[in-house]
């Protein structure tokens, strides 16, 4: 009897522990939320969409996150979007690019010297007509597209603009690849991806002139780097096939091992009792 | 007998196999283990000091990347890393605001290369360099 | 050979090392029908013995501080000779060793090794299978990688699960209450001094124990394949007119070394990187969670068990169960037959959980 009530009280102890509420769960959530998004992620329509857009964008990929571009206080919930706190709010057409020009210095130089620049206020693109406002991603030639460039004017310009800079870009995206092989096999690719970064950055910004010409010329200049980096992969490739060859010796060394322990323990089983 | 003749050739060939081993994990052991010996001799760059006028800022290849030589307008030198410490890009000098602006994403720093604002991690590395007879040599 | 006999003498006038070269080594003597299966324990000594060597040699150039760990590994991939066949041996190594050591187990298992007189050397076996898992997990978090930092998060989280005590455990267990600089201190003095040294006792244990009781003799091709064992008294079980330790089966020891080199220097060097995903060589970032972490392919199994319960207590309290039973197996498993096919209901369940650890591992990978 005494021992049915002791099994029954232990019975109940096990069953309250594995009713219990998971522990320490929350130990490896990510940090909070900024009072932006808590806020606009519940709105509906035009003032909820951008928080889905920009959560795509390379933007969010870095922690660039709203108050970045439109400040304001991303902690202050009451004080989020009070232009004492540097709050900017929706820029107007006209102070688009200067607005994204705060960051992309290089690119906003560029734009202003170009056709595209000079038509600002009258018809002109402005930086999200290509790129986009919230949902920017990572800028590769597919941006020059018909669809979006004949919005304004025939696509035969961008057309040569693009065919210009086709064969650099991709020379850069198979750097990009091959340099991402060798950062998974440890690798330092730190030199490699910084020289590629600036090399992309100063051709791309190059685009914004919108100047087939300079375009053109400056594209050998841009190769001429381009090649330098392809030089060091090279070079890594080259160390990398001489292991393997130094690895296959190796192995076959082991093997031959292998064989010759087998074959003297057989010279010891005709001996064995 | 057949089998001791046998016994004999394969221990030599398997001493003779030890002995290579030994050597193959004794040379990459000793190597590893060896001091490593800094790459000083590597180009050092000389610039006459009658081309930095105080403000002005000469970039020059330096062990395989940009850098720069600043003159101060108190008539100090510096010489840095011309490499953006956030993502790469090569900085340029402002000659009017007498900094660094980092053209991809507006790092700005200050000529003794300390960041000033923008993304930038780390400031800029300082390069060694002795100046002697109106000459400055880097590295 | 003059100066061998020479040197040999003075030892022996001294410490009579003929006499031991004659009861440990040529007068060692193993079942005749021993296989290659015994061979085992020796492969995984000759791992242990170079994860210590490689691991010494990464310990000069490695630096302890979550600041600097990744860089110092990043170091001696790149700028230190030969740097990057070090850490690869050890990497690799570590893998291998789980591989083998689970192959050790389970010819064990099957060949009813663990059965009287011989459930000290199971538990000491099963004592030294927790350790290397341990060491495997706090190796783990050494580099500072993104894939260190969050499947150490993840590992560690797990004890937050044990009623009244689980998220204090896991908080001992880190440290600090985030994995953190605390949790790279006293790993890497678990990883570096403490378990190497725990090992190193309880492979002593093990070959004592081993030694001690004599060597089992496989149940295969015999007519009697139970145990013999009385359970009287102490009796060393010898093998008369057996084969020499020396040179006979030491020659086979090293054969079977020779092979696990040829395979693990075919790893080194053509696949090092199959452990390896791409978190692995970017550096921690205690604020950016990457997409899907992973254990290693030996926790696998845990994982997912954790991933099917909802209740993460039920999975835990499911895989203590397990191991209890695995650890008490030879007494829970008291018939005295020892081979396979000679025991359905042994067979049937060894069979069922390894499919189930397989199977669980692999639907762990794809979850």
């Amino acid at each position: 009897m005494r021992q049915l009530n002791v099994t029954i009280k232990l019975a109940w102890i096990l069953a309250a522990l594995f009713m219990m509420p998971q522990a320490a769960a929350a130990a490896t959530a990510g940090p909070v939320e900024i009072v932006c998004i808590q806020c606009h992620a519940k709105l509906p329509g035009k003032y909820g969409e951008p928080v889905k857009l920009w959560q795509g964008s390379i933007h969010a990929e870095n922690g660039i996150a709203c108050n970045s571009c439109h400040g304001g206080d991303p902690k202050d919930a009451a004080n989020a979007m009070s232009p004492a706190r540097g709050f900017l709010g929706v820029p107007k057409e006209g102070a688009i690019p200067a607005f994204c020009g705060r960051c992309h210095v290089g690119v906003l130089k560029d734009y202003l010297t170009s056709l595209h620049g000079k038509a600002l206020g009258r018809g002109g693109p402005t930086c999200v007509t290509c790129h986009g406002n919230h949902n920017v991603v990572k800028a590769s030639l597919d941006l020059i597209n018909e669809k979006s460039c004949s919005r304004c004017h025939s696509f035969k310009q961008a057309e040569k603009i693009k065919a210009a800079m086709h064969e650099t870009e991709k020379m850069i995206l198979t750097i990009e690849t091959r340099t991402a092989g060798f950062k998974q096999q440890g690798i330092d690719t730190d030199r490699l991806e910084k020289g590629l970064f600036a090399v992309r950055n100063s051709f791309h910004s190059l685009f914004h002139t919108v100047d087939t010409v300079k375009v053109g010329a400056e594209s050998a200049r841009i190769q001429a780097e381009l090649k330098k980096l392809e030089n060091t992969l090279n070079g890594i490739d080259e160390q990398l096939r001489k292991r393997k060859l130094i690895g296959a010796g190796a192995v076959a060394a082991a093997l031959l091992a292998a064989l010759l322990f087998y074959l003297l323990r057989k010279t010891f089983e005709r001996t064995e009792p | 007998m057949v089998n001791d003749d046998r016994r004999k050739f394969l221990a030599i060939c398997l001493g003779g196999l030890t002995a290579s081993a030994v050597v193959a994990v004794g040379y990459p052991v000793y190597r590893y283990l060896a001091p490593l010996q800094k790459e000083n001799a590597a180009g050092k760059v000389v610039i006459p000091e009658q081309e930095l006028p105080a403000g002005g800022a000469k970039f020059f290849e330096y062990a395989g990347s940009t850098a720069v030589m600043v003159r101060k307008q108190g008539g100090d030198l510096v010489a840095l890393s011309a490499v953006c410490t956030h993502l790469g890009c090569i900085v340029q000098w402002e000659k009017e605001k007498q900094d660094f602006l980092c053209p991809c994403h507006a790092g700005r720093f200050t000529p003794e290369g300390t960041v000033i604002s923008g993304p930038p991690p780390k400031p800029l590395a300082k390069l060694p360099f002795v100046v002697a007879n109106g000459v400055i040599t880097v590295g | 050979m003059g100066l061998f006999k020479i040197i040999l003498d003075w030892l022996d006038r001294r410490i009579g090392v003929r006499e031991i070269v004659a009861k440990e080594l040529t007068g060692y003597l193993l079942p005749r029908n021993i296989n290659v299966w015994y061979s085992m324990g020796s492969i995984l000594l000759f791992i242990f013995g170079l994860q210590v060597v490689t691991g010494i040699l990464l310990l000069i150039h490695y630096v302890p501080d979550a600041d600097k760990a990744f860089k110092s590994v990043t170091f001696i991939m790149n700028d230190v000779p030969f740097g990057w066949l070090i850490r690869m041996c050890h990497a690799v190594g570590s893998n291998m060793m789980v591989l083998i050591l689970l192959f050790h187990m389970l010819s064990v298992l099957f060949m009813g090794s663990y059965k009287k007189p011989r459930e000290l050397n199971w538990l000491s076996g099963f004592i030294l299978f927790n350790l290397i898992m341990g060491i495997s997990l706090t190796g783990y978090l050494l580099p500072w990688s993104q894939l260190s930092f969050w499947a150490t998060s993840v590992a560690t989280n797990s004890a937050g699960s044990i009623p009244v005590v689980g998220p204090f455990l896991v908080e001992f267990l880190r440290g600090s209450k985030l994995v953190g600089p605390a949790t790279l201190g006293r790993f890497f003095a678990l990883h570096v001094a403490v378990l190497p040294l725990a090992i190193a006792g309880l492979i002593g244990a093990h070959l004592f124990f081993l030694k001690r009781t004599g060597i089992s003799t496989p149940p295969f091709g015999l007519k009697e394949s139970g145990n013999q064992w009385q359970g009287d008294i102490y009796r060393y079980e010898d093998h008369p007119g057996g084969i020499p330790f020396f040179p006979n089966y030491a020659l086979q020891d090293a054969t079977s070394i020779a092979l696990y080199l040829a395979f693990f220097l075919a790893v080194v060097f053509f696949d090092p990187y199959l452990f390896f995903t791409r978190e692995s060589f970017v550096a921690a970032n205690p604020f950016q969670t990457p997409a899907h972490i992973k254990p290693e392919w030996y926790f696998l199994a845990n994982y997912q068990t954790l991933k099917i319960f909802p209740n993460e207590l039920i999975g835990l309290s499911l895989q203590g169960a397990a191991m209890t039973f695995l650890a008490l197996l030879p007494f829970i498993d008291r018939g005295s037959e020892r081979h396979p096919l000679k025991r359905p209901l042994f067979m049937a369940a060894a069979m069922g959980g390894i499919i189930l650890w397989i199977g669980l591992s692999i639907w762990g990978h794809y979850s």
